[in-house]
């Protein structure tokens, strides 16, 4: 990888991360998961995650709302009605402290990610990558948001995979 | 939030909605818990007092949480 690559991924990388752990906080959420990595991922400038998903019918803030309701239906199916208050209630409003920590299959997502982006050229790491190494979930939070939003994983694979120019 | 009725828990034949339940149940309690304790703070409670009532220790209740309660403070 040449060194104007590797800044750039550098760059992606930290962009990534602090935009999951925001998400996450935002949410009332200590650790970031998967369904907050893909939505970082969607905010990433170069857009590649957000095309991936619009390739397929779903636009970012569809995901974000399917995330949020997939955690009502779960609260619903033991009996707890949530109403949706307004945006950010509830989020921790501290920064993060220490090393970034996330949960093993959000870290597993990023690592599968980064093997992903070693595969094309130029190997820069993009939201597409992210998208398509969250495909490979079948359990969890964002899983079940994609389920909900009628979204066939193999197809967003694919749909990812084009995006960041993978054969 | 409001428990509507006492409904049955998802049975252990359907964990995909039991597990998901309990990933929705501890988020939901993570963000109780940050309420109230910045709550009980500002109330005049001690960190011990609430690390008392939350099963931990006064130490481990303002590690996690004295941060949180100087941001929302800040407000």
């Amino acid at each position: 990888m040449g060194l104007v690559n590797a800044v750039r991924d550098m760059r992606t990388i930290k962009q990534l991360l602090t935009r999951a752990e925001a998400e996450a906080r935002s949410a009332g959420e200590q650790t970031p998961g998967p369904e907050h990595l893909l939505l970082a991922a969607t905010a990433l400038p170069e857009g590649t995650a957000t095309r991936a998903l619009q390739r397929i019918g779903v636009d970012p803030q569809q995901l974000r709302t399917a995330i949020e309701e997939a955690h009502e239906r779960a609260l619903a199916a033991v009996g707890i009605e949530v109403e949706r208050g307004d945006a950010g209630e509830g989020a921790l409003r501290s920064p993060a402290a220490g090393a970034f920590r996330s949960t093993p299959q959000a870290q597993q997502v990023f690592r599968e990610a980064v093997a992903l982006s070693k595969s094309t050229r130029p190997s820069v790491l993009k939201g597409a990558h992210v998208v398509a190494a969250a495909t490979g979930l079948e359990h969890g939070t964002a899983a079940r948001a994609l389920v909900a939003l009628g979204v066939d994983r193999s197809r967003l694979r694919e749909a990812a995979c084009a995006e960041a120019g993978i054969g | 939030m409001a428990v509507v009725d006492a409904q049955p828990l998802p049975g252990p034949e359907d964990p995909e909605a039991a597990l998901a339940a309990v990933v929705a149940l501890r988020r939901m309690a993570g963000r109780l818990e940050s309420a109230a304790v910045v709550e009980a703070i500002s109330q005049g409670w001690t960190w011990a007092q609430v690390g008392e009532a939350l099963g931990i220790s006064a130490q481990a209740a303002h590690k996690k949480f004295a941060s949180e309660v100087r941001a929302r403070r800040g407000r």
